[in-house]
């Protein structure tokens, strides 16, 4: 019998164990575990609605108003850079670039209400 | 002919059927990004564990030539193997022999797998690379197609139904892959679509690439038809591999254990401060999850489609669960007929194959607007409800923050049968936020006052104190417990444990109504 002290969280078990013999547990399944992808193995696409217009069109994904502008026209910007914050739905979403880019067009300015849909920056 | 010779001939024409459409045309795949029918079936399968079936099959049709060309096994390879040491069947379809076109003997061949994968509950790959019916065989080529779709069908719950596509998958033929469970592509090089590019033109005049129209980017993304996306055929086959680790062989057979140094109780400090202070202010719900999977080993499904909610498999204390979380970065974590869709389809394919859910909540409503009303949120919202209810698996939920109104209820609440609910401190559970609420409630007192809108703060506030908890609904036992957020891993774990008995009966009934 061998006497083992286990620590959970920081507080002491005493555990006692005893070979008892016999067959042995059940085998682990294959050795082949699958690779932990983590944030790697995400989707790369996170833009908050996928744009059906053109790639660099920042759609809003619902109705809401413009909180901030956090760039201005001519920018450059990266892909997952916060342009925006749309406040909808009472929380405040941040609206990233969908690509490295410009910001060609800037359509809304800190207090507009936007719909669904509509455009409200232009990357290219 | 003396046995000897007999045996020589029988290798000459595994040899030869072994080649395809030519080694020519296979290395022109290479060239393209793909890789040819058996090349996919060997990257696939443990080695020299595939065995093949039916490689001597050939076409019966004798019309417009066809009794000429010589179609190697038909255009199809099918057979079954070990995959990570377990049993998988497969069809792997060879664009090589006339571009892998579906004939009648091509469809029977792939039948024929089906029937035994159902046979001995063991999962069926199908690798779609056709250019669609093989025209010659008119209609027993069609009737192929309708013998696939029924098998898909029967088996669907039964066994595991995987489809990668790797080339085109046009027509009639997208509606395999759409019956089952999982469908797979390749960017840039495999495409989905009913009507091509050319047949859109002359009928509405709209201009379309094939990648545009139905490419990997558009299906994982935009119409939400396929879950996973590889950036090539050697990704895509380890992405199955890895979803075959969290699934079951078939409707009745346990999830593998993987043993982890991973503690059970692992308590994770970093959750008591991952809620931001205002409950305007966003926070990204993958920090979440994977701190309390094992190993932070998390593999999201659909992570292009309706990000507003996630959903995908983990694994906790060794044991395969399926997680559905609303993700307050995207839309507010609010649910939209897309996500509705999305997480009732996942949670039906764990209670299926008996794989507990998960839930962590943060929702604060279905989405509001009249394109949403217009396009049936009701009808769409109501299939997660319904899965909810269904499932009989065992079913845990954490609210993290938000859970308001319908929304609340349908995120695996209580009352539509989860087993153990949890709420963290931060949880603001109740009928509506307070905003909306205080001016119901409130609505004579804010009119009545002289100062309006200091009274609707102060109102506002005065709900948010008295409703906006989880003690409310402690009070009334719809949530099991409040915890700590840091010990969230643990009480989920103990929780499953409790659970891996739970048995529940319900009516015997052909089956229900979901709506569709």
């Amino acid at each position: 019998m061998s006497k083992y002290i286990i620590k959970v969280n920081g507080n002491p078990y005493e555990v006692e164990v005893q070979e008892i013999g016999g067959p042995s547990a059940p085998m682990a399944p294959a050795a082949v575990k699958p690779r932990a992808k983590g944030t790697a193995g995400r989707q790369a696409v996170k833009t908050a609605q996928p744009a059906v217009a053109s790639a660099g069109d920042v759609a809003a994904p619902m109705p809401g108003t413009v909180l901030k502008v956090k760039v201005a026209a001519g920018d450059t910007v990266k892909k997952g850079q916060v342009l925006l914050i749309l406040e909808a739905m009472k929380m405040e979403n941040e609206i990233v670039s969908p690509a490295d880019g410009k910001v060609a067009a800037l359509n809304v300015e800190a207090g507009k209400s936007v719909t669904a849909g509509e455009i409200m920056v232009t990357i290219a | 002919m003396s046995q000897k010779e007999k045996i020589e001939s029988l290798k000459s024409m595994k040899t030869s059927i072994a080649l395809g459409g030519g080694q020519d045309k296979i290395e022109k795949r290479h060239t393209e990004g793909k890789y040819s029918a058996r090349e996919r079936i060997d990257m696939l399968f443990d080695e020299g564990s595939f065995v093949e079936i039916d490689a001597f099959i050939e076409s019966r049709c004798f019309d417009f030539g066809m009794q000429k060309k010589k179609l190697a096994g038909d255009g199809v390879v099918t057979g079954y193997g070990t995959v990570n040491g377990r049993k998988v069947f497969a069809a792997s379809q060879d664009f090589t022999v006339i571009g892998g076109s579906l004939g009648e003997m091509h469809a029977r061949k792939i039948t024929k797998v089906m029937d035994m994968a159902v046979k001995m509950g063991a999962p069926f790959i199908a690798i779609n690379d056709s250019g669609g019916a093989r025209i010659e065989e008119g209609l027993d080529a069609l009737s192929g197609y309708g013998d696939i779709f029924y098998r898909n069908t029967l088996a669907s719950g039964v066994i595991p139904q995987i489809s990668v596509i790797m080339g085109p998958c046009a027509g009639g033929a997208v509606y395999s892959p759409a019956i089952t469970d999982f469908i797979f592509m390749v960017e840039n090089t495999s495409q989905m679509f009913i009507t091509g590019p050319q047949v859109i033109k002359s009928v509405t005049g709209e201009d379309v690439s094939v990648e545009k129209l139905g490419g990997a980017d558009v299906h994982t993304a935009v119409s939400g038809v396929a879950h996973f996306k590889s950036a090539n055929e050697e990704e895509c086959i380890e992405d199955i591999k890895r979803l075959l680790s969290f699934i079951p062989d078939n409707n009745v057979s346990d999830t593998l254990y993987y043993g982890t140094a991973d503690s059970a109780g692992r308590i994770i400090e970093s959750l008591n401060e991952i809620i931001p202070e205002e409950s305007n202010k966003p926070y990204d719900m993958y920090g979440i999850i994977e701190e309390i999977v094992d190993d932070g080993d998390f593999m999201e499904i659909h992570g292009a489609f309706a990000q507003n909610i996630i959903i995908g498999f983990g694994r906790l204390n060794g044991k395969s669960v399926g997680i559905i979380a609303n993700q307050p970065k995207i839309m507010a974590g609010s649910l939209d007929m897309n996500a509705a869709d999305k997480a009732a389809r996942f949670v039906r394919f764990c209670d299926a194959f008996n794989i507990p859910l998960v839930t962590l909540t943060d929702v604060p409503a279905f989405l509001p607007g009249v394109a949403q009303e217009h396009n049936g949120i009701i009808r769409h919202g109501a299939k997660l409800l319904y899965a909810f209810s269904e499932a009989t698996v065992p079913k845990v939920n954490v609210i993290l923050r938000k859970a308001y109104g319908g929304a609340y209820i349908a995120m695996n609440s209580k009352t539509i049968g989860a087993d153990m609910v949890f709420a963290w401190p931060s949880a603001e559970i109740a009928v509506m936020g307070p905003d909306g609420a205080a001016n119901i409630i409130f609505k004579k007192d804010i009119t009545a006052s002289e100062n309006p809108a200091e009274t609707r703060k102060e109102k506002i506030a005065e709900y948010r104190d008295k409703f906006s908890n989880p003690y409310v609904a402690a009070a009334r036992g719809y949530i099991d417990d409040v915890i700590e957020p840091s010990e969230t891993r643990a009480k989920i774990v103990m929780a499953l444990e409790m659970l891996n008995t739970k048995r529940e009966n319900r009516p015997a009934k052909k089956h229900g109504n979901i709506p569709l």
